[in-house]
């Protein structure tokens, strides 16, 4: 039996606690990386994606938008602002979602700050979408 | 004694305000716990991101960071929370004045306002302050997305240049009948510096630089989010004292017209009594 730890993620809404895992996979600002137990104490920037958790032979994964991870000796904290379970994913709204986002950037008649945020709600509905398909 | 019938009309009606007041009252405290609540799951979240943000920032050059440097402060904006409704006792009568004192106070030419909630943006629009963004009519579906919005809106125009100095003036929810009206720096991000080192070497990813930078928007929206999680608690604390004051009331108002109502009958009832004496009494004769 590998080595476990513990992992939380903790959003400004709910805490998710998932007690002790085998590993953890998060999406870092520069690309995915991988926790094991033993991890050396870091903090890292996490962007939008999705959090793969192995505990045993089970995996559960998350849809969660930016943060950061907390990794130290004591356990992993991820502070996301937002994670779903793919329970937790309504498919058609973030069908819908997609859509509107889509049909405002191929407009894209409004101001910059308008069309970022777009871009935003955008990659959010495919990453949702993209968890719940799985 | 004509009104008898006056008086009952009249303690009818308060009846039914007082039942309305009660409701009120019930429903009010079911929200609150609900936004009590809320105010605890938000906690974890952010007293993690300001114990790292605090953590790091000492070994920040502060002018690297546009959202942490001071610059002289020549326009500046008022974030004022109030609420959607009424009929919540001097919650917003409180924060209003308040506000307008403090923005009169940093001259009302160099003020531009952001009002949350509908009272307060149709009190200084009516007043010809400069309301350059308002949100209303979401309190009711409260979620962590509004925070962010309005978070995003009042950064993306620090960092255009139209105000260099943001304040938040809200209700802080101390308990169900004490409510604290605060005025709060919210940009350019002042954090007091820890000064018990907890060194621990921690590695950064991608850069120390690139954390910060990507922890500050994440600080700011929870920031706004605990805004109108405490105004949110402190609206509907408020109308829950004040609605059991108004059930209250309207059970004296009711107590002292029945008695009113308990004379007349009983004067009418004399009077009539007299009447009927007298008109055998003229018989008899």
């Amino acid at each position: 039996m590998a080595a476990q730890f513990h992992l939380e993620i903790i959003t400004p809404t709910k805490v998710f606690d998932e007690g002790d895992v085998d590993y953890v996979r998060a999406p870092g600002v520069d690309g995915l990386f991988g926790v094991l137990a033993g991890h050396t104490d870091s903090i890292m920037a996490l962007g939008l994606g999705e959090v793969k958790v192995t505990k045993g032979s089970a995996q559960t994964i998350y849809a969660c938008t930016r943060g950061f991870a907390e990794i130290t000796r004591a356990g992993v904290q991820l502070l996301v602002e937002s994670a779903e379970t793919q329970a937790d994913i309504d498919p058609k709204r973030a069908q819908e979602a997609y859509d509107r986002a889509n049909a405002y950037l191929a407009k894209k008649q409004d101001a910059m700050i308008n069309e970022k945020r777009a871009v935003r709600a955008l990659e959010r509905a495919m990453n949702r979408l993209r968890v719940a398909r799985k | 004694m004509a009104n008898l019938k006056d008086i009952r009309t009249r303690i009818g009606t308060i009846d039914n305000i007082r039942q309305v007041t009660r409701a009120m009252k019930l429903v009010a405290a079911a929200k609150l716990r609900r936004a009590q609540s809320n105010m605890e799951q938000a906690r974890p979240y952010a007293r993690r991101i300001n114990g790292v943000l605090k953590h790091l920032l000492p070994d920040i050059n502060r002018h690297a960071h546009r959202l942490l440097s001071m610059r002289p402060a020549q326009q500046k904006a008022f974030v004022v929370v109030t609420s959607d409704r009424g009929l919540c006792g001097s919650f917003n009568t409180n924060i209003l004045r308040r506000a307008h004192n403090i923005i009169d106070g940093a001259g009302k030419d160099q003020s531009q306002l952001i009002c949350i909630g509908r009272k307060g943006y149709e009190y200084f629009n009516k007043r010809g302050y400069r309301v350059v963004e308002h949100y209303t009519d979401f309190w009711a579906e409260l979620d962590f997305g509004h925070a962010v919005k309005m978070a995003e809106a009042v950064t993306s125009r620090y960092l255009a240049g139209e105000f260099d100095d943001v304040r938040v003036i809200y209700n802080q929810f101390k308990n169900v009948a004490q409510q604290e009206i605060v005025e709060f720096h919210y940009l350019p991000l002042v954090l007091e510096e820890e000064d018990d080192a907890i060194t621990i070497d921690f590695l950064f990813e991608p850069s120390k630089d690139e954390v910060v930078k990507s922890l500050i928007p994440r600080h700011l929206n929870v920031q706004m989010w605990r805004f109108l999680l405490e105004s949110n608690a402190s609206e509907q604390a408020a109308r829950m004292t004040s609605m059991e004051a108004a059930t209250e009331n309207a059970g004296d108002l009711i107590d002292s017209l029945r008695l009113q109502y308990n004379k007349a009958r009983q004067a009418a009832i004399t009077t009539e009594i007299l009447e009927v004496v007298s008109g055998a009494e003229a018989l008899v004769e």
